[in-house]
């Protein structure tokens, strides 16, 4: 019996330290992949574009995380985005607000796509995920209808300053990934290291116990929606200051990419839980498979078949790391 | 009867010096079982003592470190869940992993389906499974009846009949059988394992239920820390106290720790609360310093009494009074905030963040104590989570631990740790001590002793009397939702306190 013990247990502990890094080392492997089969990947100024095209999806992706935390997901991260862009264009082009107030008023903007997901969550009783995309429809005929449509609202004299934040630079940094960055360390801060985010982690596991330990669980559900749209709204901002203009509907296209890279985040932590640096791998995962593809020179339509069929290999990954417990 | 010399007839199972070693937990240390033919065999033994090891060494779902495994006279080399069931064990494990829309007979066959000339012979898996329940379990439930129409003690019997409808069962290994079970139910499940006993089949019963130990069994194997410590040929319903003091390895006096508190103010006033459902009109009073026990049947009102008082439903009448103060709790928090707490009776679902560790556990209602500036400082955490630890004596003490793997009875001290520094003045206890094994009962009835004697009010809601009659000033038992009762423990027993939770009537008081 002993003698047939031993071998399983080193080949289990080898086989559960690969599923536990598993995900890592697919990223090594990716990115020696691209390095030698394309001249330009490893140029720091690739580099530094893979971080750069991530920052808005990053952005959006730790507002995600907030909600799946929580035990929920948010289907409009896209309308806060959006809102975020509409309110702050507006109010610049049309109310000839300063920048800074007009940033303000997007975060604002935002904020109430959050309010009114905490008001059919925590109010209505509706289900996180039905919520969120009664929202996403409201949210997007709103759009239409007041842009006839969908065509653009644009603002060619925006001020400089609020161009900046797409295209300025802090010290040789570019600002949106300054920005980014600030956000990343404000959401691992709250969600990983403060009391509000081991409240948000407990309530995300078992909502009863939550409850019945004191903890507000309504007002934090609340309290997360309503971030998690003025996080959003961030990206959508700088989107609007990138374009000089607002875009509807265009947050839209952030929502599956956000979710991908929770999920792939949650898939690397040791007990399956969403996690700040978690999204930060799976996002700057997403952004190197693409950029990567990109530089290969692959057709448009096969990379959105490659990238699916990696990130349900990273899914494979996270089940077999959940069959080995 | 049969069993008068049981350790003369043939042994049918014999484990011998088995050990088995978990990444540092010595599980089983050179244990022993074995098992005569045609016996009930009881196996008992606090939670982690390695019971349920044993029983996964011989079910073939952890291999043995060292130690041999003899079953009929052959010896067992590579036992498999394959091979330990062609050699005739069964195991009636403690879920029931029925499909509820399943009739009974597709239950009984499922995986195991008579096949004739045109597929599935219905007819004669419906027959077959009617004749087992009636000849072998004494029961008649029709075959064609869905699992879902059945009751919990009915299930169960399917279940029995499904793992031994082959009929070449030798051994039956049954794991706490009757946690799911009301009183009556477990009589029907009782009188067919007899029947089993009568056709020859040997029997393991595993059980935390010392009283049904002692009425079923023939013969009982105790273990204590991954070691048979004892084995009892004859078992009457005076070895219950031999049992736990091999179980917790020393001399029980008491069980109860003794009513030294003092009872002082009125803390808790309760005056016609109703919820408009499940109770009515119930006056309720805890004092300073009292324990208040709280009795009552599955459906009397009971449970959804504690969690008005806790805020998790809401009254729809009558006035709750709190230290002076006329309250109308909206939710826990506002609860606890009051300084009411709850310790729920589903400590699994609603006490504890499982995935958490033991110290998270611990820190999660008073986490601004162990904060700066709203960040965690996880030093002062541990220290805090620790120093708690200790003082409930949670042992092993590893904060740091997930709190699903736990026993029962840690689990528990875990819940009761995260209310003790909190100032609380107010316990609402439900079925505080449910699959907490026994030496843990006794430190959580101390536990609940000292709050009383430091001022604190204690509400005991529990289905188990001698509990309540042990720790409690004062009962109040409720019928349907009503209070029928309110009484002093002291004019209680046993059997009048059973007689008035289901509407009975007292027998004249002998003594």
């Amino acid at each position: 019996m002993s003698a047939t013990d031993t071998p399983t247990d080193i080949k289990s502990t080898l086989r559960g330290t690969f599923m536990r890094y598993g995900f890592l080392i697919i990223i090594a492997l990716f990115f020696a992949f691209f390095t030698l089969y394309t001249g330009s990947f490893l140029n720091p100024s690739n580099l530094v574009n893979i971080v750069e095209g991530s920052s808005i999806l990053l952005i959006l992706a730790l507002g995600m995380t907030l909600i799946v935390a929580l035990g929920g997901i948010d289907l409009s991260v896209g309308i806060a985005f959006d809102m975020g862009a509409a309110f702050a264009i507006v109010a610049m082009k049309e109310y000839d607000i300063v920048w800074y107030l007009a940033v303000l008023i997007g975060i604002g903007g935002g904020g109430l796509v959050g309010l009114l997901n905490a008001f059919l969550v925590v109010k209505l009783s509706v289900s996180p995920f039905l919520a969120t995309l009664g929202t996403f429809f409201i949210g997007s005929s709103i759009q239409r209808i007041f842009t006839n449509g969908g065509g653009p609202i644009s603002h060619r004299r925006v001020d400089q300053e609020y161009r900046n934040l797409a295209v300025g630079d802090i010290y040789g940094i570019p600002t949106e990934i300054v920005i980014a960055a600030v956000v990343l360390v404000i959401y691992f801060i709250v969600l990983e290291r403060s009391v509000f985010g081991k409240r948000i982690h407990a309530i995300g596991l078992q909502k009863k116990a939550a409850l019945i330990s004191g903890i507000k669980v309504n007002r934090y559900v609340a309290v997360c929606f309503i971030l998690a749209a003025a996080t959003c709204a961030i990206g959508g901002i700088i989107g609007s200051a990138n374009l000089r203009m607002f875009t509807p509907l265009a947050g839209f296209s952030y929502l599956l990419d956000a979710i991908a890279a929770v999920f792939i985040g949650a898939s690397i932590h040791p007990h399956g839980r969403p996690n700040v640096p978690g999204t930060l791998i799976g996002v700057l995962f997403l952004g190197m498979v693409a950029n990567g593809l990109n530089l290969m020179g692959l057709d448009f339509n096969t990379k959105d078949a490659l990238s699916g069929l990696i990130l349900v290999g990273a899914l494979a990954i996270a089940v077999g790391q959940k069959k080995l417990r | 009867m049969q069993n008068d010399n049981t350790s003369n007839t043939q042994a049918l199972l014999s484990m011998e010096d088995i050990s088995k070693t978990f990444p540092g937990v010595k599980a089983l240390d050179a244990a022993s079982l074995g098992v005569a033919a045609g016996e009930i065999h009881g196996l008992v033994g606090e939670n982690g003592a390695g019971k349920s090891t044993i029983i996964k060494v011989l079910a073939g779902v952890y291999g043995r470190d060292s130690g041999t495994i003899v079953l009929d006279g052959k010896a067992l080399a590579d036992v498999t869940p394959h091979s330990v069931h062609e050699a005739g064990v069964r195991f009636i494990h403690q879920e029931l992993h029925l499909v509820p829309h399943f009739t009974v007979a597709e239950s009984v066959f499922m995986g195991q389906e008579i096949t004739g000339p045109f597929g599935l012979d219905r007819r004669a898996m419906r027959t077959r499974t009617e004749q087992f329940l009636s000849e072998s379990l004494h029961t008649s439930i029709s075959g064609s009846t869905l699992i879902r129409d059945l009751g919990i003690a009915e299930r169960k019997l399917v279940q029995i009949a499904r793992a031994l409808i082959d009929d070449k069962a030798r051994l039956v290994v049954f794991d706490e059988p009757t946690a799911p079970l009301a009183s009556g139910e477990i009589d029907q499940l009782f009188a067919a394992i007899r029947r089993l006993k009568e056709r020859g089949i040997a029997i393991i019963y595993v059980s935390h239920y010392l009283g049904e130990i002692t009425e079923l069994c023939d013969r009982v194997t105790v273990f204590r820390n991954g070691v048979d410590v004892a084995v009892l040929d004859h078992v009457d319903s005076h070895s219950a106290d031999t049992i736990i003091e091999h179980m917790v390895g020393r001399e029980l006096e008491a069980l109860y720790p003794g009513k030294s508190h003092r009872i002082g103010d009125t803390l808790l006033d309760i005056s016609q609360l109703s919820d408009g459902s499940r109770f009515r009109d119930v006056d309720l009073c805890v004092r300073r310093g009292e324990i208040v026990g709280v009795a009552g049947l599955i459906g009397s009102g009971r449970e959804e009494l504690t969690d008005t008082i806790y805020g998790l439903r809401q009254a729809t009448s009558g006035t709750v009074t709190f230290d002076g103060d006329a309250i109308n709790l909206k939710a826990p928090w506002a609860a606890v905030q009051k300084g009411i707490v709850l310790v729920p009776r589903d400590r699994r679902h609603d006490g504890l963040i499982l995935d958490m560790t033991v110290g998270d556990n611990i820190n999660l209602a008073s986490l601004d104590e162990v904060a700066s500036f709203r960040i965690e400082n996880r030093e002062k955490a541990a220290r805090r989570a620790e120093a708690l630890s200790d003082k409930i004596d949670i042992r092993p003490r590893r904060v740091e631990a997930v709190t699903r793997f736990l026993s029962g009875g840690n689990q528990q001290k875990v819940v009761l740790a995260r209310w003790l520094a909190t100032g609380s003045k107010l316990f609402i206890l439900d079925e505080p001590t449910v699959g907490v094994d026994i030496g843990a009962k006794v430190e959580i009835y101390q536990l609940i002793e000292d709050l009383a004697k430091e001022g604190a009010g204690v509400l005991v809601s529990s289905s188990d009397p001698a509990e309540l009659l042990g720790l409690c000033d004062r009962i109040i038992i409720l019928m349907r939702g009503r209070v029928v009762e309110d009484r002093p423990a002291a004019e209680l027993t046993i059997d009048s306190l059973l007689a008035l939770t289901t509407g009975g009537h007292v027998k004249a008081a002998s003594a």
